[in-house]
């Protein structure tokens, strides 16, 4: 009788503290890479862990605002890929900072294309947003190789906007860091302090509730895919700052990466339940996880094995359909 | 030769069933009759392996079984027409009537010329005339209800049960049935029908059981009873027969009140030119047994359903909401009965339920402290006294009652228009439901205006100044003033108002 | 004539017929237009079947996917399933020295249990089937590159020359092969068990209404999808004569989009195998058609250019068969409200 009581009251925090697990979780999975490899635990680990993070973080943003509407984005990875290119292209390695703000335009104006696409065809046409997004993604990146013919003439940023967004504090804080915050506050701003963000988690929670309440739930799912789409092009702009080396598709494993961190976060892959909080969460444990693997010297065979098996977990634990029998 | 006793069943709160008992004998036409949350849709759909009972046995033939999927139904010999039809629309007539029991050809095939056979043998049987290679989806409703009941008779069963399959029949396919189903009778065959037509029961039926709030409360043979008893068996009340479609037709109100003016309004299969007027400052209830329209209007007005012929006039002005959006922004509000798929949102805080509506006034990314919801939240939970562990918690840990006050909170803390529920009352407690009414009364005080459909006849009785009654996709009365007696309310329910009901009783 | 016509241009596959019909015509088209002379010989024939032995791979997993679109299940894993055979029938012999037959049997069941584990997955677990594929495709390229952890393998010499085979001087293996694969659909069409496919797919409670076991007639149908789809391994050993461990990840896609396009409705219930095939065909023919339009343009565009006009247009083509199957049901609506008022009056009664 106890152990039931017990159980149970852990199944219970469990189900409703996915964040502290999360972070939880972090914590024992970094304890166990250094207890395998004492030699791991230094500055610069450290340092690459909070910039890993940061960067999954800003690129994970958009995602989770999709996600919590009960939507999926595939192409966040491709939108940040072109975004990188077009910085590096037009700050040709020696532009200032005017060049700089004509990149943010130009991924502003990028991911607002491919967001508006992807709003259309899943809101409009109706077609699986995975599907929709999944060929979005196929063309952006197709583009990419398209105007570079394969070959960037540029493949990296001015060194004064590299060192901006790289150099590491006390040896172990990268500024990156910084703007992860900053992405933090604005996407925190948008899901909790602005009409927009209610109305957005009440369409993913029920979207029919919401309709009948007078939410127009078409509406706001399409100019979401659209922000999404715009935060996915501002963070291609700083993950061409944050790398040394940029060429067609860099970045378009964030597609799956940004996804796994928001759903390990607590955000409900159903929609309606999330924050930015728990991506955040998600993303530290992702990048620990990935990093104590690569430590490892796991193979990639097992990696993508343990990816798998965890998004399987995730979606049995919180995402199961009602019987048709009741 | 059916036997089921001691039938309770709950959902979640809801008691639909509580130790009901039916019994049919063989070569016999029971006739299943309730009214609003009598249970008789939950005993049917155990029969048919839809729902699992919380309590009580089942024997057919003397055996005890269990009822589990629709697999088990059939090979029990039992089969079901369902009002809502169980046919795949994509598919032919052929191969929905031989569904799960394909006749076999050689080396595992279907045998095409058997299934068609078969399929036109019980098409002919009902005479209904149609290519059975058509698509069900392209069927008139009431041809899609001739090939259910096909379908069913076609599995060969014991028991044969008719769940209002009558409801979209023309007369002359509701005489063929029953000259089929006497045949049938005189086969051995058992067959259950339920319906709300009080003329199909005296013409066919040989016994009845009638189940009201989940229970059986009476039977007997039919010839041993009348109408009066019975609808009083039902609802408690004998029908007052006095009452006629031009009941209540007048009253004392204003013109320049109207508030909502709908003339004529029609949803093919559901209504059928329906007029209906709410003044300011009145609650308007609409009764009715379940499914006679009185959703389908409600949801027509708020543009979640498409009308195809009529006018609505809100506010003095002809409106064509594109969706329920816009209807919601011209200040209507409505709350639904079917909390779980249409009003509460599960994992969102008792405060942002309670904000929910609040939400789509206003600037989209206009800044919104969480205090802004909070304080909202707080003052409609004391103005309304809703139960809550705290505002944080998720709506989902709320009881049933405290969830529609939060709901009803919502709404009225904007003080729409016209506020119109669909039932909000079902399956919450006394205490709730007499706290809602209050809240109701103090905002008709305040110049709302409400429809409210309900399935309680007490309820509606206590709460409205005008009741309309639905019956079949129209009004059957209009009741105001002294002519709100439950009796006429009952008589009305049943289609027993002047003219129809000189086609009723033989 | 005009009846067989109209059964024609009811059934699910007009759509996709026209538009493989269309692709055909710009095929050959431009076949004759770059090379005139030798168009009525019989190279422009020998380079049509050459798409077959290319493509039928892509076709057999498009197939797959058919028979689990018609119970509206997308599996976006099961190109990855492809590789899955491709490399285990490249590796079963490396490691056990079994011979090649005996390989390949067992690789084609190694397919079978595969999807039928991810079918069990999906039906008893009720996880949505689109997320389950998609972590479905981690879990198979985690097996794959276990397997295989590059490209490359060996694949004996006979067995190329045998797919590569055109019996009787006009007939490749490749497309033999399809040929048996649809009569094995055409008889699987007339059985119960399709029948309640398109019931589960058409309402699934309805079909558990009548006394269908919806669960059990998922799996079955993974397990099919996963025979077509090990079979694709197959032809892609031998077609490419290598082992490659994560190559078929676009199939997946592509084999959705295909049946999207042939006519096969996301929702299930309404389609059949020519929707796929059609499908297919005309991505198939638009993707060789590109490059060829390209050349003839002035300038020049590399392969990328070729991908993403062809990606282009299928998502347009995409976008476009929704809004025309949902003018159609909307034109099929309004015709049965206009019999229902033109016809009989409820108040008969």
């Amino acid at each position: 009788m106890k152990d039931k009581a017990a159980v149970s009251k852990l199944q219970v925090f469990f189900k409703s503290n996915q964040v502290g697990m999360a972070l939880l979780i972090s914590a024992l999975l970094f304890a166990l890479t250094v207890l395998l490899n004492p030699k791991s635990l230094n500055q610069i680990a450290i340092g690459s862990i909070l910039s890993l993070t940061s960067m999954l973080l800003i690129a994970s943003a958009g995602q989770t605002l999709v996600i919590i509407s009960d939507g999926i984005d595939m192409s966040v990875g491709s939108t940040m890929s072109m975004t990188a290119l077009i910085t590096v292209a037009i700050m040709q390695g020696d532009g200032g900072m005017d060049r700089l703000f004509l990149s943010i335009l130009a991924a502003i104006g990028v991911g607002l294309t491919v967001g508006f696409f992807n709003g259309v065809g899943t809101v409009k046409a109706g077609l699986p947003p995975m599907v929709v997004t999944l060929y979005i993604s196929n063309i952006v990146g197709r583009l990419q190789y398209v105007f570079t013919g394969g070959t960037p003439e540029y493949t990296s940023v001015p060194k004064w906007f590299n060192q901006l967004v790289t150099t590491r504090q006390f040896g172990f804080f990268p500024h990156i860091v910084l703007l992860a915050v900053l992405f933090f506050v604005v996407v925190f701003f948008i899901l909790s302090r602005t009409r927009y963000g209610q109305q957005l988690t009440l369409t993913g929670n029920n979207n029919r509730a919401a309709y009948l309440n007078g939410i127009r739930t078409s509406r706001i799912k399409m100019l979401n895919y659209t922000i999404a789409g715009v935060l996915a092009g501002l963070a291609g702009v700083i993950g061409a700052a944050n790398s040394g080396y940029i060429q067609c598709g860099t970045y378009d494993a964030m597609s799956m990466q940004s996804i796994v961190a928001v759903v390990i976060g607590g955000t409900l892959l159903s929609g309606g339940k999330g924050s930015f909080t728990g991506t955040t969460a998600g993303a530290l444990l992702f990048t620990i996880l990935n990093n104590g693997l690569a430590v490892l010297q796991v193979s990639d065979s097992i990696r993508n094995l343990i990816m798998g098996i965890v998004l399987i977990l995730l979606l049995a634990a919180y995402n199961r359909s009602k019987p048709v029998r009741q | 030769m059916l036997k089921m006793a001691d039938i309770s069943k709950n959902f979640d709160a809801v008691k639909a069933l509580s130790h009901a008992s039916l019994s049919v004998k063989s070569g016999e036409i029971m006739a299943l009759l309730g009214s609003n949350g009598s249970g008789k849709s939950t005993m049917v759909k155990i029969l048919s392996g839809l729902v699992n009972p919380s309590g009580g046995t089942i024997e057919i033939e003397g055996k005890p079984v269990q009822i589990r999927s629709g697999a088990d139904a059939r090979r029990l010999g039992v089969a079901m027409a369902y009002q809502d039809l169980s046919l795949i629309p994509a598919m032919s007539v052929v191969d929905n009537i031989t569904l799960g029991m394909e006749p076999a050809g050689r080396f595992g095939r279907i045998d095409k010329k058997a299934a068609r056979e078969k399929a036109e043998k019980y098409l002919r049987l009902l005479r209904v005339d149609i290519d059975p290679a058509a698509l069900v989806q392209d069927l008139m409703p009431s041809t899609q209800s001739m090939v259910e009941i096909a379908k069913a008779m076609a599995t060969e069963p014991k028991l044969l049960i008719l769940d209002e399959a009558t409801a979209s029949l023309h007369s002359d396919e509701v005489d063929v049935l029953f000259e089929v189903l006497k045949d049938l009778k005189q086969q051995g065959m058992s067959v259950i029908i339920v319906t709300h037509r009080m003329s199909e029961i005296f013409r066919i039926c040989d016994r009845c059981t009638i189940l009201k709030g989940g229970e059986t409360v009476a039977g007997g043979e039919i010839k041993d009873m009348n109408l009066d008893d019975i609808v009083f068996h039902m609802t408690g009340k004998r029908p007052d027969h006095s009452v006629t479609e031009e009941t209540g037709q007048s009253h004392s109100y204003k013109e320049e009140d109207l508030l909502l003016d709908v003339k004529g309004i029609c949803i093919p299969g559901k209504l059928d030119r329906v007029d209906f007027q709410t003044y300011r400052g009145e609650i308007v209830g609409i009764g009715g047994l379940d499914g006679q329209g009185q959703a389908e209007f409600i949801r027509a007005v708020l543009a979640d359903v498409k009308y195809t012929e009529g006018q609505i006039r809100f506010k003095g002005r002809e409106v064509h909401y594109r969706s329920t959006a816009d209807a919601v922004a011209d200040d209507m509000g409505f709350i639904s009965g079917d909390r779980a798929r249409e009003s509460i949102f599960p994992i969102r805080s008792v405060a942002e339920n309670l904000f929910a509506a609040k939400a789509t006034k206003g600037g989209l990314f206009a800044p919104l402290s969480s205090k802004t919801i909070q304080e909202f939240a707080a003052k409609a939970m004391e103005d309304y006294g809703i139960v809550a562990g705290s505002i944080s918690h998720p709506a989902s840990s709320l009881s049933g009652g405290n969830q529609q006050k939060l709901v009803v909170g919502r709404w009225i803390a904007l003080s729409p228009d016209l506020l119109l529920l669909d039932d909000p009352t079902k399956g919450v407690d006394i205490h709730s439901r007499h706290e809602i009414h209050e809240i109701l009364r103090r905002c008709i005080k305040d110049g709302m205006s409400i429809i409210y459909v309900s399935s309680d006849n007490e309820e509606l009785l206590e709460i409205s100044d005008r009741i309309y009654v639905f019956y079949e996709g129209k009004i059957s009365a209009q009741l105001a003033g002294c002519d709100r007696t439950e009796e006429k309310l009952v008589a009305a329910m049943m289609g027993l108002t002047g003219s129809a009901e000189k086609g009723a009783v033989e | 004539m005009r009846e067989a016509f109209k059964k024609i241009q009811k059934s699910p596959a007009y759509s996709g017929l026209i538009l493989f019909l269309a692709a055909l015509l710009l095929y050959f088209a431009l076949q004759f237009i770059q090379e005139p002379g030798a168009f009525f010989t019989i190279r422009t024939y020998r380079s049509f079947a050459g798409l077959f032995k290319n493509y039928a791979p892509l076709i057999l997993v498009t197939m797959g996917q058919a028979l689990l679109m018609l119970m509206g299940i997308i599996d976006i894993s099961i190109g990855m399933q492809l590789s899955f055979a491709n490399v285990l029938a490249v590796m079963l012999p490396e490691w056990t020295g079994m011979p090649i037959a005996a390989a390949w049997a067992l690789t084609l069941c190694a397919s079978v249990l595969l999807n039928t584990v991810n079918g069990l997955i999906v039906s008893y677990m009720r996880i949505p089937p689109l997320l389950a594929g998609y972590a479905m495709i981690y879990i198979v390229k985690g097996i794959n590159l276990a397997i295989r952890s590059a490209p490359g393998g060996k694949v004996p010499a006979e067995i190329n020359l045998f797919y590569d085979k055109m019996w009787g001087g006009v007939l490749p293996t490749s497309v033999i092969i399809l040929t048996l694969c649809y009569l094995g659909w055409a008889f699987l069409a007339r059985t119960p068990l399709m029948r309640h496919v398109y019931a589960v797919g058409g309402s699934e409670r309805n079909a558990f209404a009548t006394g269908i076991d919806s669960a059990r007639t998922k799996v079955k149908m993974y397990a099919l999808a996963g025979l077509l789809t090990g079979i694709g391994g197959l032809c892609y050993t031998a077609a490419y004569s290598t082992g490659n461990p994560i190559t078929g990840e676009i199939y997946g896609l592509q084999s959705i989009s295909a049946c999207i396009l042939g006519g096969i409705s996301l929702a299930g219930g309404w389609g059949t195998m020519s929707c796929a095939l059609f499908g297919i065909g005309f991505q198939v023919l638009i993707q060789t058609a590109v490059p060829r339009i390209f050349s003839m343009l002035p300038g020049n565009y590399n392969t990328y250019w070729h991908n993403l006009a062809s990606d282009a247009i299928i998502l347009i083509g995409l976008i476009g068969t929704i809004f025309a199957v949902r003018a159609q049901r909307t034109t099929l609506v309004a015709g049965l409200k206009k019999q229902i008022k033109g016809g009989g009056a409820k108040d008969e009664r």
